[in-house]
């Protein structure tokens, strides 16, 4: 009996383990609006913050605006600047969605499992809809997660004269990944 | 009409103008498309600091503290609580475990070997370019980040 009991009580305490929200210091968002006349605008935040929370299949992503890294520094000002993220007055972008088909991915099974991701994309103050397929890995106790998306800068208020001359992508591509814990 | 050698005269000084505007495009071009950030190991600090009291300026007012210390070089001497891996890269990470509000460092490429040596635990001087502190609502903390960085001393 003693045994039985210990061994219900192992087997919630790892369900209620892995059911906790899984969280990164150190995901990673990448920003693509390369053109085939320009190759700078390109970034990378490597210090973005992610959830997943298993128990309600929602995940999150924030990332400070100015923690985007271009190889170039007078690009990275621009993007900063009012004109363009403003990110003085928009210091991050954030994605909050829910996993629409939480059947195909089981968080207690190590595996690879293909799931689509909805939720709201807000940059500069704006939010839109964004719906994307993505893969999550689950290893033991860690949950690797990456989804590759477009967006339409228009969408976000983000407008200027190196998209209409062709330097910079107006439809750039979104790349986040991440180990959570 | 190019008989006229006055005419001779102003199409040859026109071509040199020309050649001379388009060799200055170019240059200025040039110069802009290859910019690249400095080694931060070359650059002086703004400020060195201790890294529970800077994080606690800005748990205390993150716009008053983001305007005196965004894209300043600063040193900061702490414990390093994780290491986490960042894609192909790691981070280090400083926290204020009372709060969870944190400081996190991402290198330069050139510095991610020494970077790679830092345990948790170790007391250590990092050198960096803090670009910005926010409020995490996933987290209910502060996150300060740091770009370029380098250990200065472990």
């Amino acid at each position: 009996m003693k045994k039985i009991i210990l061994s219900l009580m192992i087997a919630t305490a790892s369900l209620m383990a892995f059911a906790q929200k899984k969280t990164s210091t150190s995901a990673t968002v990448a920003f693509d609006a390369r053109t085939a006349i320009d190759d700078l605008a390109k970034a990378e935040n490597k210090t973005a913050i992610a959830a997943i929370d298993p128990s309600k299949n929602t995940v999150q992503f924030e990332a400070a605006i100015k923690n985007f890294n271009f190889s170039n520094p007078k690009i990275q000002e621009h993007f900063n600047q009012k004109t363009w993220l403003n990110s003085d007055e928009f210091p991050k972008a954030t994605f909050s969605g829910v996993i629409t088909s939480p059947s195909e991915v089981n968080f207690n099974k190590d595996g690879t499992y293909n799931v689509t991701v909805e939720g709201d994309l807000t940059i500069k103050g704006k939010t839109q809809k964004v719906k994307t397929p993505a893969t999550i890995v689950v290893a033991g106790k860690t949950v690797k997660t990456n989804a590759s998306f477009n967006i339409k800068l228009a969408d976000f208020g983000v407008e200027g004269q190196p998209i209409t001359a062709g330097k910079v992508s107006s439809e750039p591509k979104i790349s986040v990944s991440a180990e959570l814990n | 009409m190019l008989k006229n050698p006055k005419n001779k005269k102003i199409l040859k000084w026109l071509l040199i103008a020309g050649g001379s505007l388009l060799l200055i495009g170019f240059v200025v071009y040039f110069y802009f498309a290859t910019l690249s950030h400095d080694d931060t190991a070359s650059l002086k600090a703004d400020y060195t600091v201790e890294a529970i009291p800077f994080i606690k300026e800005f748990e205390k007012d993150y716009k008053t503290a983001n305007k005196k210390y965004a894209e300043k070089i600063i040193t900061v001497k702490g414990i390093v609580t994780s290491i986490e891996p960042a894609d192909t890269t790691m981070n280090i990470k400083m926290a204020d475990t009372a709060t969870g509000s944190y400081l996190i460092f991402a290198f330069q490429d050139q510095h991610m070997t020494e970077a790679k040596k830092l345990k948790p635990g170790e007391n250590v001087l990092i050198k960096g370019s803090c670009s910005d502190g926010i409020y995490s609502e996933i987290l209910d903390a502060y996150s300060i980040s740091f770009n370029r960085s380098t250990v200065e001393k472990n």
